[in-house]
């Protein structure tokens, strides 16, 4: 052979069978990848991207003694239900997709469990709404913590160590909000303070000033705004201060600090109170975000760890079960993971009072105030209480 | 009293004369990206599905002229406006050309387009919300009504916009001409105006006014890439209203529904109101399809 280079190609292909020899792992990503939702569905996909990342760095996931490259297939579900059910029935069928991380919003879980739970497809949704769990859905698990675990402690809190009384609130009109208006009119009320005004708006809706007029000439002591997309949140926080509002402005669920701040500015965010499911000192956590960071060149949506947790809680299990194909034994083992050592913390699983099934990760929590646009831990919470 | 009850802690007087105003400036928006929609339509018969995308321009146009090139609000709106009304001229030449006065394949040339332009957006821009500081802090206070500070600049801003397009298009010899193509383009052609150039001047102009609306909405809202999306909706309604190519038609329309949505949204839920702004569409389209001021073309 004349041309050394030709050689070399050639032994190059030769060589190539043996490299890819290693199988792959489709993981699917479902998320809200456009609109309102995007914040989230982005850090959900990067989680499961970084997670995968991780275990292909060290060879591939190894499972039966196989080794597998696992590969995130991501669709845009646009936050919308029939979307969700399009590009489900594409990763499902076409894609031969076992596992999907999302999706984001509850209208779009509840549209597509009937397909994958009938598939076995193990999905890790963020949800909130509590029908996305139960006993006859033994494949969805929720790696977040929602309002219904953080918002009565968390509003104990506010309540007592911020005197609140009167609380007003916007919710998107769909599922999610309607479902967290419930929750968290229950939780004030439990605490001794009310939500005294709801308004329900359509999810694009971008001028809130005619709603917080209304609002404001009640009189509340506090806006709510857990229930909202980061953006929508943000528009909100944004013209409730130029109207001149100065009471409290509080968030039980949902991490959108960092949206939140990017459209209503520093000045608009100074004090607000919100949940937070991260304490960015902890060294697990400080190290995925600093991953992420190096990978995405933006910090982290708060959700991003609970669904990096998720997966690397996935690959165990898998691990576990010794099979990738028999989805059945995966979440069997999936669910005996207990004292799990993830990014947050030592993780398990609860909800079995609340849903019937122990499905939802036992995570733990905080409150923190916004300063300078960034979040300050003042008060660290279990499902119990917080302190 | 006819309206609902909502506690006797409520002013009534305050929250109508504050919903007139909260109304007045949201219509006033409206109007300017209904003018340059139907703007565009009266010259070229082009249904411009891309109107909310130059919207969505404008308001990264005003964006990175305040926020990384230094310039203050009014220049950066001036220069978004500039540069829009050149690139819509150029765009018109140079891709639509063909569909003049093609309505169907117009409509789908400019869908297309919308897709491209927000694509393009998500790519160089990337999805997450942007804030773009206000204009100005505070309130200003009339008795017991409160207007936003930053409000009362946009509307001022917008005013002005209008008052200019306003005197180019009634005083002007080439707004007189534009008018001339929107009445009647073959009477026009036979009087000797060009349309070589009053395609791409109409063309861009319109695209102007949606970049204007969308550089003097950014301040109080975000910029996203998904932003035009409500807005092109809205100029749909208000040209609905007020008549497809009628300019007037579409200045009344859309102070109209900047006020009937904020009575509406007083007065009911949220949801309500929007289903009822529908619902006076429909009533529209089965009782006057040409709109309070069309010409019954359509």
């Amino acid at each position: 052979m004349r041309n050394p280079i030709i050689l070399a190609g050639l032994l190059a292909l030769a060589a190539l069978p043996a490299a890819q020899a290693q199988e792959t792992l489709k993981l699917g990503a479902l998320v809200t990848l456009s609109g309102a939702g995007a914040a989230w569905g982005q850090g959900m996909k990067n989680a499961a991207e970084v997670a995968a990342d991780q275990v292909n760095e060290a060879g591939g996931l190894e499972v039966g003694g196989k080794k597998y490259r696992v590969q995130v297939v991501a669709y845009d579900d646009k936050y919308q239900a029939n979307e969700a059910v399009t590009v489900a029935n594409r990763l499902v069928f076409e894609d031969k997709v076992r596992y999907i991380v999302g999706p984001v919003g509850s209208a779009p879980v509840l549209a597509i469990q009937p397909m994958t739970e009938k598939n076995k497809v193990i999905l890790l949704t963020l949800g909130f709404t509590a029908k996305a769990l139960a006993a006859e859905k033994p494949y969805t698990f929720r790696p977040n913590v929602t309002t219904a675990e953080v918002s009565q402690p968390q509003i104990d809190w506010f309540v007592k160590a911020q005197g609140l009384r009167k609380v007003g609130a916007l919710f998107p009109n769909d599922e999610t909000g309607q479902q967290i208006a419930l929750d968290l009119e229950a939780a004030y009320k439990k605490a001794g303070a009310t939500l005294s005004t709801k308004e329900f708006f359509e999810r694009d809706r971008v001028d809130f000033v005619p709603l917080l007029t209304r609002m404001m000439a009640r009189g509340i002591d506090a806006i709510e705004l857990d229930g909202n997309s980061p953006a929508t949140a943000g528009l909100i926080v944004k013209q409730a201060r130029e109207l001149g509002f100065e009471g409290r402005i509080v968030r039980t669920g949902g991490p959108a600090t960092q949206e939140i701040v990017n459209v209503a500015g520093k000045q608009a965010t100074e004090g607000m109170l919100v949940h937070t499911p991260i304490d960015p000192e902890l060294p697990a956590t400080k190290a995925y975000a600093e991953r992420y960071a190096a990978k995405y060149k933006h910090p982290m949506n708060g959700f991003s760890p609970a669904f990096y947790d998720g997966t690397l809680m996935l690959f165990e299990a898998m691990r576990r079960a010794g099979t990738v194909e028999d989805t059945e034994r995966v979440r069997v083992e999936m669910e005996k993971l207990d004292g799990f050592e993830g990014s947050l913390g030592k993780l398990s699983w609860t909800g079995h009072a609340l849903y019937g099934i122990d499905h939802q990760l036992n995570a733990p929590f905080y409150v923190a105030e916004v300063k300078d646009g960034r979040e300050v831990i003042r008060a660290r919470c279990t499902v119990e209480g917080c302190r | 009293m006819p309206l609902r009850r909502r506690g006797s802690d409520v002013d009534w007087s305050i929250l109508l004369a504050q919903a007139t105003i909260n109304g007045l400036i949201v219509g006033l928006l409206y109007l300017l990206m209904a003018v340059g929609f139907t703007l565009v339509f009266g010259v070229m018969r082009m249904v411009n599905f891309a109107h909310g995308e130059f919207y969505m321009l404008g308001a990264f146009g005003a964006y990175f002229l305040t926020t990384q090139a230094g310039l203050s609000f009014l220049p950066a709106v001036a220069l978004t406006f500039a540069l829009a009304v050149v690139g819509g001229a150029v765009l018109e030449w140079g891709v639509l050309k063909p569909f003049r006065r093609d309505e169907l394949n117009g409509m789908i040339a400019t869908i297309g387009l919308a897709m491209i332009l927000q694509n393009l957006a998500l790519m160089f821009f990337g999805p997450d919300p942007l804030s773009m500081p206000a204009v100005a802090r505070g309130t200003a206070r009339l008795d017991k009504l409160v207007i936003p500070l930053s409000r009362v600049y946009v509307v001022a801003f917008a005013l002005l916009a209008l008052a200019l397009l306003y005197g180019f298009l009634r005083h002007s010899r080439p707004g007189r001409a534009l008018r001339a193509v929107v009445e009647d383009f073959e009477i026009a052609a036979i009087q000797g105006i060009r349309s070589r150039i009053y395609y791409p001047l109409g063309f861009g102009l319109g695209v102007g006014l949606a970049a204007v609306a969308g550089a003097l909405m950014a301040p109080l809202f975000s910029v996203s890439p998904f932003v035009g999306a409500t807005p092109l909706l809205k100029a749909f309604i208000v040209v609905i209203l007020g008549g497809l190519g009628s300019i007037p038609g579409a200045a009344v329309a859309g102070l109209a529904l900047g006020l009937a949505e904020s009575y509406g949204s007083l007065l009911f839920e949220s949801s309500t109101a929007d289903m009822l702004i529908f619902a006076i569409v429909i009533v529209m389209l089965v009782v006057r399809p040409k709109g309070l001021l069309g010409r019954g073309e359509a």
